[in-house]
């Protein structure tokens, strides 16, 4: 689902009143009740100290991502998001959530007197400050243009580099993404050092996160850390940190965005918290959740060890996020009932992140076979019983769970159903050894064989190609009836 | 008339007496015309020509009487026919593989149509070793029309020893100059693998089956033909039969077929989603559902086969993860009725030796035991040395193959080019 949000804020585009995210809105609806609950219950999700760990787009796309998935920082949400979104030249995106809030207000006012006393500050809309802003931002555009002509027929490559680079702000604080995208992109023909070429690769990063184009994202950051200055500078991580620390974090958003979460694990483990400065892109809470969450779900015992409980440089990172350092530690103390009540208590919040939204179940679901796992590796046999007491389910859930991660090969064991216990079982490396080698020896034979017939094909110029006259198309499918009867 | 017939049956003797193989054949092809326009004086001619001498005259004139739709009585061509294949001379033929190919397509349309194809796989496999054609694990027309002869008479053993044999090369039937057009109708390619893949399919060589509908899958293409259509409609069934899944195309797999095939045959997709989902419901649903397609196609009967797979995929599963399981479980799992049927399934696959199981009926439990070792004794050392004799064999023609393409003047031509020309720049790499 990376263009989800792209998809919504289309939605809301052509027609504001239909819900978004449709497709998301059954699961969502009793989500939304646990999160209610949980944010009312624990003041840490402060909605005024999240948002201002995030500056620009970003901070306004979490928003409008609360906006949608948990009423009761609806009202909110949208008005911290309206009186920052005033401050931009974003007009368009400043109506869509006056729209939203009117949706909001008109449906709380009926059913919630409660509500009604707080509707008092709710803003209204100001549509002289719309035209004016709309005023200003043409201007403003005609003078960057007026700018920009001027500086080609100089033909000062860094004015230049500077005009496309202005105009490419502008557009972004317009919120007009596609055109930011190809200024900052135009710049890249008038980068004289390799400094600018970095430059340019973290603005066109910064857009293609905000269009949420994650090959884009990837190919700009090899692209950045390509670049000879950049690299050449034996370690880019000593010289260069907070670019660094940045082109990593891009890097595993980007990895994390397309589910592959242990790349994305180790992108976000090499970030540095001294110089992890981008409210515009994540905040240093959003790398120790991605990083740490991912981590988990992927690394076993010693990578946990080694990369994340004594990783130096992530520490202070999981020091943001003491529930998660918890789980983390008890993961790795082999304490798993705990580890999975912390994380159970921590999905509400996460489930209100933007980027991990999608992925929190996929990553449950991996740290949860992963202890198991780990469970039963010390072990010849175990009452299921008493693991299913472990990992709080019942057990014939336990019994389903085991079936899927033997049938995937991650735990070698088999259930005895009657007496409930689970059996290690001895993997006969002989014979499977034997079954692949003959296996692969057949395979081989075969693909050999059919390589010869194909130098035979290609040697004789063999090939289907429709039929000059009809008369040829026709005989083709005769050929077939006539002998299709004899099918035993 | 007569006379233009005499100055054939003339230029056939001369010729043929002097072995000049190549202006005999050109005479035949342009005397074709004449030949079925005197029909009812062909048999006079037969009689003046030798079958050992003059095969080619003969294939010509027997050429003509096939194909010539109204016959007058009585009809001797099935006895013509005959003699001709037992006794020609086997090189005047070889040296005109389009000919035999054409007598070989006549010859086999007109068992079909008189019902008698049972008669005329014994000579057309002959006809395939007499000429060599089987000693060179050479492909030709020929092949197909057996095949096909074969299916119809649903006789299956006879086609084997050829079918058996792994194809190197393939004939030059279509005789012209220009090299970019291929000497082998494509045709009577698919038709050779997709009547061959289902020989093996109806002897349940089940492996071979998907290799040949593999090969007619994979042949290059520009359009998609129907043979490779239903081609690939049973290679996803017998893939699913025999794998348990669908087994991927080769990359080298022409774009188009690709592109096109999969929306063509979207109800054996839907079953093989069904099928790797392990969903017996899903799987029954979209039977039912696309029953008039797959009885239409004539593979009802494979997907019946495919369902009755699925139980025994899902009950080996289970043995891979239980150890014990009541049966009244093992019915759920399943995903069959009640306990009964899952006693009479396990019953009848530990009978089959598929799985290692006891049941015990006091308590309604099934004990699934580990596979004895089938990794040890005398057999295995076998199977082993056989398949290792495959390989080398195998092994050894590649080798000749290399050779061959060693020696042969267009790539040494080329290399040798190659190395001249890379001395003053070294730009000529690009190829």
């Amino acid at each position: 689902m990376p263009l989800q949000f792209m998809g919504m804020a289309q939605a809301l585009l052509q027609n504001p009143v239909v819900e978004p995210m449709q497709v998301d809105a059954l699961p969502e609806d009793n989500e939304n009740n646990e999160e209610t609950f949980y944010v009312v219950e624990n003041p840490t999700i402060d909605l005024e100290a999240y948002v201002n760990s995030y500056s620009g787009l970003a901070k306004i796309h979490r928003l409008i991502f609360i906006i949608d998935h948990c009423p009761a920082l609806r009202l909110e949400a949208l008005k911290i998001a309206i009186s920052y979104v005033m401050t931009t030249y974003n007009v368009q995106l400043y109506q869509i959530l006056h729209q939203r809030l009117a949706d909001v207000t008109s449906s709380m006012n009926v059913p919630d007197v409660a509500a009604a006393s707080a509707s008092q500050d709710i803003p209204i809309i100001d549509n002289s400050w719309v035209d004016q802003r709309l005023k200003k931002a043409a201007l403003k555009l005609e003078k960057l243009d007026n700018d920009l002509k001027n500086y080609k027929s100089n033909s000062i490559k860094e004015s230049i580099r500077r005009g496309h680079d202005d105009l490419g702000d502008h557009h972004l604080d317009c919120g007009d993404l596609s055109n930011a995208l190809k200024c900052y992109s135009r710049a890249r023909d008038y980068c004289t050092s390799g400094k600018h070429v970095v430059n340019m690769c973290l603005n066109v990063i910064k857009v293609s996160v905000y269009l949420q184009n994650w090959s884009h994202v990837l190919s700009y950051v090899a692209k950045a850390e390509g670049t000879p200055d950049f690299s050449e500078s034996q370690s880019a991580k000593e010289t260069n940190p907070t670019i660094f620390t940045k082109l990593r974090c891009a890097a595993g958003l980007a990895e994390l965005a397309t589910r592959k979460f242990k790349l994305a694990a180790k992108h976000f483990l090499q970030a540095s918290l001294d110089h992890c400065e981008f409210p515009e892109l994540l905040s240093p809470n959003n790398v120790a959740t991605y990083g740490g969450l991912c981590a988990l779900a992927t690394f076993d015992r010693p990578e946990l060890q080694k990369h994340v409980v004594n990783n130096g440089a992530f520490k202070p990172f999981l020091e943001l996020e003491p529930a998660l350092r918890d789980a983390i530690l008890k993961f790795y103390e082999s304490k798993y009932a705990a580890c999975l009540k912390l994380l159970d208590e921590m999905k509400d919040a996460l489930l209100l992140d933007l980027y991990l939204a999608p992925h929190v179940p996929a990553l449950y679901a991996q740290i949860r076979s992963r202890a198991l796992v780990q469970y039963f590796s010390p072990y010849m046999s175990a009452d299921l019983r008493r693991m299913a007491q472990a990992f709080g389910r019942t057990v014939p859930a336990l019994e389903d769970e085991l079936m899927r991660l033997i049938l995937e090969g991650q735990i070698q064991a088999r259930i005895d159903s009657h007496n409930k216990v689970l059996f290690a079982r001895d993997a006969d490396q002989r014979g499977a050894t034997f079954e692949r080698g003959l296996f692969v020896g057949k395979e081989q034979l075969r693909r050999a064989r059919m390589l010869v017939l194909r130098a035979a094909v290609l040697k004789s110029r063999l090939q289907v190609q429709s039929p000059p006259r009809e008369q040829g198309e026709s005989a083709q499918p005769q050929m077939q009836p006539v002998s299709s009867g004899a099918r035993s | 008339m007569a006379s233009a017939l005499e100055q054939f049956v003339n230029s056939v003797r001369t010729l043929s007496n002097h072995g000049n193989l190549r202006e005999l054949a050109d005479v035949i092809t342009k005397s074709s015309e004449v030949l079925t326009k005197n029909l009812q004086h062909l048999d006079n001619v037969l009689e003046t020509l030798d079958v050992h001498q003059h095969s080619l005259g003969m294939l010509a004139v027997l050429i003509a009487k096939f194909s010539c739709p109204n016959v007058s009585l009585p009809d001797n061509r099935f006895v013509q026919a005959r003699e001709f294949i037992l006794n020609c001379n086997v090189d005047q033929v070889r040296s005109a593989p389009d000919l035999f190919a054409e007598f070989s397509h006549l010859f086999t349309n007109y068992l079909v149509e008189q019902k008698t194809a049972i008669k005329g796989i014994h000579l057309l496999k002959l006809a395939i070793i007499r000429l060599k054609y089987l000693s060179e694990n050479q492909l030709t027309s020929v092949h197909a029309d057996l095949c096909q002869l074969c299916l119809l008479a649903k006789c299956f053993k006879p086609a084997l020893e050829i079918l058996d044999v792994d194809i190197v090369s393939i004939c030059q039937e279509n005789i012209h100059t220009n090299p970019n057009i291929p000497h082998f109708d494509a045709k009577y390619f698919l038709l050779y693998y997709y009547y061959g893949g289902k020989i093996y399919l109806a002897l349940r060589n089940l492996d071979r089956a998907l290799y040949f509908f593999e090969a007619a899958l994979t042949t290059p293409a520009h359009a998609v033909s129907h043979i490779m259509l239903e081609a690939h409609k049973k290679f996803i069934l017998v893939s699913l039969l025999l794998l348990g899944k669908v087994q991927q195309l080769p990359k080298y797999c022409s774009k188009v077929v690709v592109r096109f095939i999969k929306p063509l045959s979207q109800p054996y997709n839907d079953l093989a989603q069904a099928f790797t989902n392990n969903s017996f419901t899903e799987l029954n649903n979209i039977i039912t559902k696309h029953a008039e397609v797959f009885n239409r196609d004539h593979n009802m009967g494979l997907v019946k086969q495919v369902s009755s797979v699925l139980y025994k995929k899902n009950i080996q599963r289970l043995t891979k993860t239980f150890l014990t399981l009541s049966l009244t479980d093992v019915a759920s799992r399943v995903g069959l009725p009640g306990p009964a049927d899952a006693e009479k399934h396990i019953l009848s696959m530990i009978e089959n030796g598929q799985i290692y199981a006891t049941i015990n009926q006091k308590d309604g439990m099934v004990v699934f035991s580990d596979e004895p070792d089938k990794y040890s004794g005398p057999d295995v050392l076998k199977t082993l040395e056989d398949e290792l004799s495959l390989c080398m064999e195998f092994n050894n023609r590649i080798l000749l193959m290399d050779e061959e393409i060693q020696v042969n003047p267009q790539y040494v031509k080329k290399t040798a080019g190659l190395q001249e020309e890379e001395q003053p720049s070294k730009s000529s790499f690009a190829m």
